[in-house]
């Protein structure tokens, strides 16, 4: 019985043995031969006209974003002769696929970078070259040919990142359930921006229980409720906004304190708070974590409005739902925060000059056109929100681009955006670690914004460190 | 072994209600990836597709070189499969068949590796490995195989040898053999369901690694297919509808696998017959 | 092999005993040499890397880095930390929780499947299956079916009259919630308990039958003395790895809510690569291997008593 078991199993293993060799012989071979290659060509000299460079972008995006990445540098490339672009893609974890490089002397030259996380630890230790010299020497481009708030700086003068556009937050709504309510939809110009107590009154007359009534209604079941007034969000992109709206901030304008527990601060998170507990226009985090996708979420009524970002136009208008833009409500003065990540590069680069170009390339408004009519991106340059001819090529007659859009969203850019506090509060990371577990208990109606925000108070002072946009 | 009706019976029930259970995940894989987008996080859920989005397979594999991808995973599970079941039964042995001054305290050393979170060693491992100059091929995913295949399929087979009757060495040792028959001959053949569930882990671990390839790999013309399935996820969302259709691919020689292995669970030693 | 010792040589138990050690240690060697030089070639370096780093400030972009002895530990053990003991206590909790459940859990359904039913190769497959299905989708799973308002598992519970759950999203429910999550994934365990079942001899339990003894008899009296020794690997690798838990809290709750799912390697990977400090990250791991060490020791001690080994034990 031994000797029967025997035959099978060495036979099966021989096979094993044989066809794993077979297989790794070709295709390591094929692949330029198997350990040198990977560091081989990694490095040239200076870069003396006609030589061929080679140039390493680290990426991360889905198919489709990369596609248009990989045209941009199709046409890069074609301009440029001389240089290369290897396309790095992350797919995931890319934080620590970067530090894992970094720390093995293996950092790319241009490399897309979010300014919540390894930006500034990288930016800090002096990894990057500083933008504004290229900037002011550049032909084409200058610091103010860009949107507002689309560049990061470690401290003033020292740029280390230009984003290839802005993403800010906008009021998504769904014009059918206005036109069901019989109330006019929000207001797309700043200058007829509701208030917040008119925002509150729409938002309720437009939340339904399962028996149709609205919070209005004596009657009202909160417990029941089947469509949404509006999903604010609850994580700091969509509540920022109105902080800054409401004329408060993270920290103090000197960068020294901590400024959450602030009244104006204060008074801003309690009222979004209100909006699930008092009012019940808006989903708790339990249930809005699971309200899908917003173009998902306007699209089956779970709600009628939701804030969120811009980015969401292009689900939207593939979603065949009749959405439009409003103006953020406004408390004391119109704000939207601006996020987006962005490209920065390495000192250690050996084509300071060609990186630039590449850097150049990849947030030229041109070389993304499909992004941009897609709605997934805005544009980097000033220009084509302010001169028609460039308007039409992205914002006029697009099912991204609805009637509001162009108020809602573009002037609002233009003129009343506010920077993402990631990218000039230092040690937001570590403060918001503190900030976010209380913030669970005001979404959850456990306490109120004030009591959260001062019990929390000294801890979250201990770890502000300043600011980057004040000497 | 004959078991009652009323106890197989009571059995089908109980596992069939586990089975509903347990295969709601796979089944929302299913119908997610024949759906259109917007109709997967539907609430309340939609279990039909309408339409049938039959394209969204056509798609997800056109979109990257899955092709590519596949025969990388396919070299480097082969490769590993190998190392480790070679290694990983003849160290194994070496643990719990042979006594030999300062095993136990070796062996010990050896599995406190798995006790310290991967994360603080991720770096100088790959410092290491970069240093060798072996960044960006697959020695760093394969080699490791040869030298024991990990201290966890040494633990489980050290556990199974452990409850093979020592009577059977004892009588090879009489009529002459050493101890590598004793290995070869007895011991392999008997502990062959552990080695087959090692080979499963072994194989379904590799296919679905994507840690390793992530950290080792440069040219996305060595990326696996695991890699390849973490790229449909995108800066503000998942492209969901392909991520799923490629998923349920990249599982489905996974599932065919075992289908074919598990059968081998069924066999156990029937001690009369190796006696005689 | 036996060396030929001549009947009349001085103290010949004392030399036959130390040629057959010797020899048993060369072949020790010789056969876990694989392993052996595999852990020092590619394992013990980076962990003795990171027990020196876990004493210096190493920050990963750094350009210097500077040893400053045991002031990590110091920091992470008086309190400073806030994190520290409050991620200990989430994976303590996780831990005792998902050990006795998942052992438990799996050698039942291992039972199950060991029986003579025709479907069982359908009913195991079924029953891997999700330990195969890819992180990323699992995770969308888990967030729909615990959905409080309109998640299945919700519904079902309403359709039975039971209370429902706020799942992960409570601070209360969102430990053992996620202990229910990982119990899809034992399709690993259970097939170790299967491996192990199927290696009982069928005669034991057919002397049993002789013997006019029942179920209940074979499950206490052969079943389970038989496969200790799988129960034993179970348990080890289920408290190494409950340990470790990381995913969960990575994909699905981010921690929350309110840090009562800021499980320990979670906490020690965001230090390690979202705020960069290695150097501390580093005595974190080293204070959990410590613990990880005393129990896994704890459990090879009273296995002594308690796990039968049907060849004798180690050799």
């Amino acid at each position: 019985m031994i000797k029967k078991h025997r035959k099978p199993l060495t036979a099966a293993i021989a096979f094993l043995l044989t066809a794993g060799l077979l297989l790794s012989a070709c295709t390591w071979s094929e692949e330029s031969g198997g350990p040198a290659a990977g560091s081989a060509d990694k490095g040239g000299t200076q870069a003396a006209a006609g030589e061929q460079i080679k140039l390493r972008l680290t990426l991360w995006g889905a198919p489709n974003e990369i596609a248009v990445n990989k045209k941009v540098i199709a046409r890069f490339e074609a301009e440029h002769p001389n240089v290369k672009v290897e396309l790095q893609q992350i797919p995931t974890d890319y934080d620590t696929k970067l530090t894992t490089m970094v720390a093995g002397n293996d950092e790319p030259d241009v490399a897309m970078m979010e300014s919540a996380t390894i930006a500034f630890p990288l930016a800090e230790q002096g990894k990057f070259l500083n933008l504004q010299e290229f900037l002011d020497k550049d032909p084409e481009i200058k610091a103010d040919s860009l949107v507002p708030n689309i560049t990061y700086s470690s401290e003033p003068g020292n740029i280390i990142g230009i984003a290839p556009g802005p993403e800010s937050f906008t009021l998504f709504y769904n014009e059918d359930a206005f036109k069901e309510a019989g109330l006019t939809p929000p207001p797309s110009k700043v200058t007829e921006a509701w208030t917040w107590e008119q925002f509150v009154d729409t938002a309720k007359k437009l939340t339904l229980d399962n028996k149709g009534r609205n919070a209005d209604d004596p009657n009202f079941d909160p417990k029941n409720i089947k469509q949404y007034g509006v999903n604010p969000g609850n994580w700091w992109g969509a509540y920022s906004s109105f902080i800054f709206s409401n004329g408060g901030d993270f920290v103090s304008p000197d960068g020294k304190t901590f400024a959450l527990n602030q009244p104006e601060a204060v008074e801003a998170l309690q009222n979004i708070a209100d909006l699930i507990n008092k009012y019940h226009v808006a989903p708790s985090p339990l249930q809005a974590k699971n309200i899908p996708a917003t173009n998902v979420a306007l699209q089956t009524r779970k709600v009628a409005m939701v804030i969120d970002g811009q980015w969401n136009t292009s689900t939207l208008a593939e979603s065949k739902v009749h959405f439009n833009v409003g103006v953020l409500p406004v408390m004391k003065k119109p704000a939207t925060t601006v996020v987006c990540a962005m490209f920065s590069i390495f000192k250690s680069t050996k084509h300071p000059q060609e990186s630039w170009e590449l850097l150049k390339a990849l947030i030229d408004p041109d070389a993304s056109i499909e992004m941009l009519t897609y709605g997934t991106w805005m544009p980097s340059l000033k220009d084509w929100y302010t001169d028609d001819a460039l308007l039409s090529k992205w914002a006029v007659n697009q099912p991204s681009r609805p009637s509001g859009y162009k108020d809602a969203v573009i002037d609002v850019v233009l003129n009343h955006s506010h920077a993402t506090p990631t990218g000039y509060v230092k040690n937001f990371n570590k403060i918001m670690d503190i900030v976010n577990p209380a913030m669970d208990n005001v979404w959850l109606g456990k306490t109120t914004a004030k009591e959260a925000m001062d019990s929390i108070a000294a801890k979250a002072q201990a770890q502000v460190q300043g600011r980057r946009d004040v000497k | 072994m004959r078991e009652s009706r009323l106890k197989l019976g009571a059995g089908y029930v109980a596992l069939g209600v586990i089975s509903l259970l347990f295969i709601i995940p796979f089944i929302w894989l299913i119908r997610s990836s024949l759906m259109d987008l917007s109709q997967i996080f539907v609430m309340p859920p939609e279990w039909i597709p309408h339409p049938f989005h039959w394209d969204n397979y056509k798609r997800a594999l056109t979109s990257l070189p899955f092709g590519t991808y596949f025969v990388n995973t396919l070299v480097i599970v082969a490769s590993v499969l190998i190392g480790t079941v070679l290694t990983s039964t003849i160290s194994a042995f070496g643990f719990s068949r042979i006594r030999w001054k300062g095993r136990d305290a070796v062996f010990a050393v050896l599995l406190s590796s798995m006790m310290l979170p991967g994360a603080v060693t991720l770096i100088p491992s790959f410092l290491g490995w970069k240093e060798l100059g072996f960044y960006d091929t697959y020695y760093p995913l394969i080699v490791p195989s040869f030298f024991g295949g990990g201290i966890f399929n040494i633990f489980l087979l050290r556990q199974f040898y452990m409850g093979i009757p020592k009577d059977f060495d004892e009588a090879a040792v009489v009529d002459g053999a050493g101890y590598f028959q004793i290995y070869w001959r007895i011991i392999l053949p008997l502990s062959r369901s552990a080695v087959i569930v090692v080979a499963l882990f072994t194989f379904l671990g590799t296919w679905n690694d994507f840690m390793g390839p992530l950290i080792y790999l440069k040219s996305d013309s060595r990326f696996t297919l695991a890699l390849g399935l973490q790229m449909f996820q995108g800066s503000y969302s998942a492209q969901w509808d392909l991520l799923m259709a490629a998923s349920a691919v990249v599982i489905l020689p996974c599932v065919v696998i075992f289908l074919l292995g598990q059968r081998y669970f069924l066999e156990g030693i029937t001690l009369t017959g190796l006696k005689g | 092999m036996q060396t030929n010792i001549p009947m009349n040589a001085p103290v010949p138990v004392r030399r036959k005993a130390g040629v057959r050690e010797r020899k048993a240690l060369f072949y020790g060697l010789l056969f876990t040499a694989p392993a052996v030089l595999g852990f020092i070639l590619f394992t013990a370096g980076p962990m003795i890397a990171s027990f020196v780093l876990s004493l210096t400030d190493y920050n990963v972009f750094k350009e210097s880095v500077s040893f400053i002895g045991f002031d990590n530990y110091a920091r992470l053990f008086s309190g400073q930390d806030e994190s520290f003991y409050r991620s200990l206590g989430v994976t303590f909790y996780f831990v005792v929780l998902r050990v006795p459940a998942c052992i438990i859990i799996s050698f039942i359904i291992a039972l199950l499947l060991n029986m003579n039913i025709k479907a069982r190769a359908l009913f195991r497959t079924i029953i891997y299956l999700p330990s195969i299905v890819p992180a990323v989708a699992s995770a969308m799973i888990w967030m729909w079916l615990l959905n409080p308002d309109l998640g299945l598992i919700n519904m079902m519970l309403k359709w039975l009259h039971l209370p429902t759950s706020d799942w992960i999203f409570s601070e209360k429910s969102v430990i053992p919630s996620i202990v229910l999550t990982t119990l899809w994934g034992i399709g690993g365990t259970v097939i170790i308990f299967l491996a192990g079942l199927s290696g009982i001899p069928k005669q034991y339990y057919e002397a049993v039958d002789v013997d006019g003894g029942g179920w209940y008899h074979k499950l206490r009296h052969i079943t389970i003395p038989m496969v200790t020794p799988t129960i034993f690997f179970n348990a080890v690798m289920t408290i190494i790895s409950s340990f470790q838990v990381f995913n969960e809290a990575y994909i699905l709750t981010q921690g929350g809510p309110n840090d009562k799912s800021l499980f320990f390697v979670f906490y020690l990977w965001r230090t390690a690569f979202r705020d960069t400090e290695m150097g501390y990250a580093s005595a974190l791991a080293w204070v959990l291997f410590v613990i990880i060490l005393a129990f896994t020791f704890l459990v090879f001690r009273s296995s002594k008593s308690w796990v039968h080994y049907e060849g004798g034990g180690p050799s």
